[in-house]
């Protein structure tokens, strides 16, 4: 009896030191509000696209200004302009921005400047940090280090892990009169395509332009729209722009080479089932054709899907469509990646209350309700959400994102992109052929880039 | 007596001085926004500014980047061929429309104001605005002026207008002859308004016809009218940017890709500064040399003495 009181003495005590010890870290204990204190009253600025992404952030930004008092004011501009504004801003090192967001391909122009913060301080700063965010564990890793770092150093964290995948009409490809049709005519049942010679065919079989629908559409405007669409074909063909492992290294030029040409050349072979203004569509014009019914399918970014698979306010085509990765060619699996990052510029004077925007929106019921009106996650467990997973395209996005190939983040960059828009608009406009628009381009940029970026494949 | 003279003095300033005090605003804005921005645009030009490139940051590089415009970049020369081609075409047609228009209007209508006012609307309106319009207009899809010149036959089913190079050049043609047809309208009406009327009588008692009176007396009167306006346009033309970006953004192809559009992808696409600098004084160094020749080869006519053939 008296062992088994000493005994119950003993664990009560271990219980008392148990609580005791976890009371320091009780009172320590990281929180919002404490961290957003030193901050409190402060606004901070932030720029990006009008987008359903942004416009999803601007929409939850108060429940942080409630729980932090810090006020966030966000700017919107199309996409061009967002890139624009931003550029001028750091070279004049205003400081107008708190954070940015930013495609990619700006990634190393900004860094090589000097105009961002890396945000490794703040991941090391314990008022700062949340101890719950762990970025390497809950991002995409891949995507998170090709986008959002730069030469081994961290810059952000992504606001939008843009990749394109296939569109269809899902009542279409499953109509039993379209499917009998189809295996008649090309001798394989109708799907999905796996293959870009199934891409073609189903763009073929449903091109009907007397009935106002087309096969397909391309975005062949001069516009870097055109740029990130080829980038797909291209990566699928089996080529790439330049030959290296990541977006931050220089390396032999590729463009030019067989696959490339041959990803090209079907690219345009696509036309002939576009809408006839298709040498003047850039990313909104598709879309619009897609939430209008007129294209059966296309190769678009996930963060315009929601507006024509979802909102019926916008699409007649709402609850109709179909989402699948790009059909395979010798590259296998691929997609290509254009994620916006966060990121924090080296002027501003409010980066700390910035990076505790940055990281609440980051955190998993921020990132579910943006993905779940239009945004589109870096993080793998939104994806495994029971509402996510019942969006139509949650699963090619998903899979798009574990295969995404890198683009070039270099300073020269959005020369490249510019050289690659031209001479992929005068090939496609017929002022050249496809080798030759290739070679030019090639050549270019291997000037640009210098001797860090040879020829792979001599130009004539 | 000093008080005298103290208020003579005051009186003098107040006269010399006055002119000057009042030219003070407009020299300074001009000196602010003019002439500084173009000394600081001329030595841009001279340095290898990228906001770009790191490793270049400003350094001074002498002629450099006026040696790669004239011998490497081809693109600025086609540019330039295509932007003059644009500006004979346009400014010619807008000419001789906006001449037709205002003999006819100074014939034919006693009270011109209610369509003066109708004929100003699409000069009233921002380029960006008529860029947007025309975009909606002539789109493929749903464009109202290509459903008409598609039920009128003009425009084939599998054609837009945008997308076709051979139609896209004189679509963008066409619309800045709609825009700017009327100023020069309403520039030759003002002048045909204030033309006197004795060299017409005098003529007509001579026996000269109307083709006679319109070439041997009304061109002669108006040719001070015609330099103006036509010097106006040409400069103007030479600057286009705002309607085509929005069209077209200088395609498809190399199109469109007029030399504002150029300079524009040089300097804020690419931002090679310096570079950039280069090509836009070289823009402004044409339109100035253009001028230069157009206006003395319009008031070396009017000034040769008579008789002279």
């Amino acid at each position: 009896m008296a062992c088994e009181t000493q005994w119950k003495g003993l664990v009560r005590a271990l219980g008392i030191v148990a609580v005791l010890w976890q009371v320091p870290h009780l009172a320590g204990a990281w929180t919002l509000e404490e961290a957003a204190k030193p901050y409190r009253g402060m606004t901070i600025r932030t720029i990006g696209e009008a987008l359903p992404p942004l416009e999803a952030m601007k929409a939850m930004a108060p429940e942080f200004t409630k729980r932090t008092g810090i006020k966030v004011d966000v700017e919107m501009y199309e996409h061009s302009e967002a890139v624009n504004k931003v550029m001028l801003d750091l070279n004049a090192r205003r400081a107008r921005y708190d954070f940015i967001l930013q495609p990619h391909r700006e990634l190393g122009k900004f860094v090589a400047n000097g105009h961002l913060q890396p945000v490794d301080r703040f991941l090391a700063d314990a008022r700062l940090r949340d101890p719950s965010f762990e970025p390497d564990r809950v991002l995409y890793p891949a995507l998170w280090r090709e986008i959002s770092w730069y030469k081994g150093k961290v810059y952000g964290f992504p606001f939008t892990a843009l990749t394109m995948y296939a569109w269809y009409r899902a009542d279409l490809l499953n109509d039993p009169k379209e499917k009998a049709g189809f295996k008649a005519k090309y001798g394989y049942d109708l799907h999905a395509a796996k293959t870009w010679k199934e891409y073609r065919d189903l763009a073929e079989w449903f091109h009907r332009p007397d009935k106002g629908l087309y096969g397909t559409a391309i975005q062949g405007k001069r516009h870097e729209a055109l740029w990130y669409e080829w980038l797909n074909f291209l990566y699928s063909f089996g080529g790439d722009v330049l030959d290296v492992k990541s977006g931050s290294d220089c390396g032999p030029v590729i463009v030019n080479s067989p696959a490339a040409v041959e990803s090209l050349e079907y690219y345009k072979s696509l036309m002939k089932f576009s809408p006839p203004d298709t040498l003047n569509y850039f990313w909104d014009d598709v879309m619009a054709l897609m939430q209008q019914g007129k294209v059966f399918e296309l190769i678009m970014w996930n963060d315009a899907t929601y507006a024509v698979a979802e909102d019926k306010e916008q699409s007649t085509v709402a609850g109709r469509m179909a989402f699948d990765v790009l059909p395979q060619g010798k590259g296998g699996a691929t997609g290509q990646v254009e994620g916006w990052s966060y990121l924090i510029p080296a002027y501003s004077k409010k980066q700390q209350a910035a990076y505790l925007f940055i990281q609440w929106m980051m955190a998993y019921d921020q990132q579910l309700k943006q993905h779940l009106n239009g945004g589109a996650s870096a993080r793998p467990d939104v994806y495994a959400a029971a509402d996510v997973r019942k969006l139509a395209y949650s699963k090619a996005s998903m899979e798009t994102n574990e295969v995404a190939r890198p683009k070039a983040t270099l300073p020269q960059s959005a020369e490249m992109t510019d050289i690659m828009v031209r001479e992929l608009s005068t090939y496609l406009a017929g002022q050249k052929s496809a080798k030759a628009a290739l070679d030019t381009s090639a050549k270019d940029i291997a000037k640009l880039l210098g001797a860090c970026a040879p020829l792979k494949y001599p130009v004539p | 007596m000093s008080v005298l003279r103290s208020g003579a003095r005051g009186r003098w300033l107040l006269d010399r001085g006055t002119p000057w005090l009042l030219l003070v605003p407009a020299s300074v804005l001009v000196i602010v926004f003019l002439v500084g921005p173009f000394y600081y645009m001329g030595y841009t030009a001279l340095t290898d500014l990228s906001f770009a490139d790191p490793d270049r940051k400003g350094a001074f590089v002498g002629i450099d980047n006026f040696r790669r415009l004239f011998v490497e970049d081809d693109i600025f020369w086609a540019s330039l061929g295509r932007t003059l081609r644009f500006v004979v075409a346009a400014v010619g047609i807008e000419f001789v429309l906006g001449f037709g228009l205002a003999l006819l209007i100074h014939r034919s209508i006693r009270t011109p104001r209610a369509v003066l006012t109708l004929l100003m609307v699409p000069m009233m309106l921002a380029p960006v605005a008529v860029g947007l319009l025309w975009k909606l207009l002539l789109q493929g899809d749903f464009g109202m002026v290509t459903h008409y010149l598609r039920a009128l036959g003009i425009l084939s089913r599998d054609s837009s207008i945008f997308s076709d190079p051979a139609l896209v050049m004189p679509a963008v043609i066409a619309i800045d002859v709609w825009q700017w047809t009327p100023f020069v309208t309403l520039v030759v009406l003002a002048g045909l308004m204030s033309l006197p009327r004795e060299p017409f009588e005098a003529a007509t008692m001579d026996g000269a016809g109307p083709w006679r009176q319109f070439r041997d007396v009304l061109l002669p009167l108006m040719r001070p009218i015609i330099a103006l306006v036509l010097l106006l346009r040409v400069i103007d033309a030479f600057k286009e940017f705002d309607k085509v970006f929005i069209l077209t953004g200088g395609g498809p192809g190399t199109v469109t890709e007029l030399l504002a559009i150029y300079t524009y992808r040089v300097n804020f696409k690419n931002w090679d500064l310096g570079y950039g600098a280069a090509v836009a004084f070289m823009v402004y160094l044409m339109v100035l040399i253009l001028c230069t020749i157009f206006y003395k080869a319009v008031y070396w006519r009017s000034n040769r003495p008579a008789g002279a053939s």
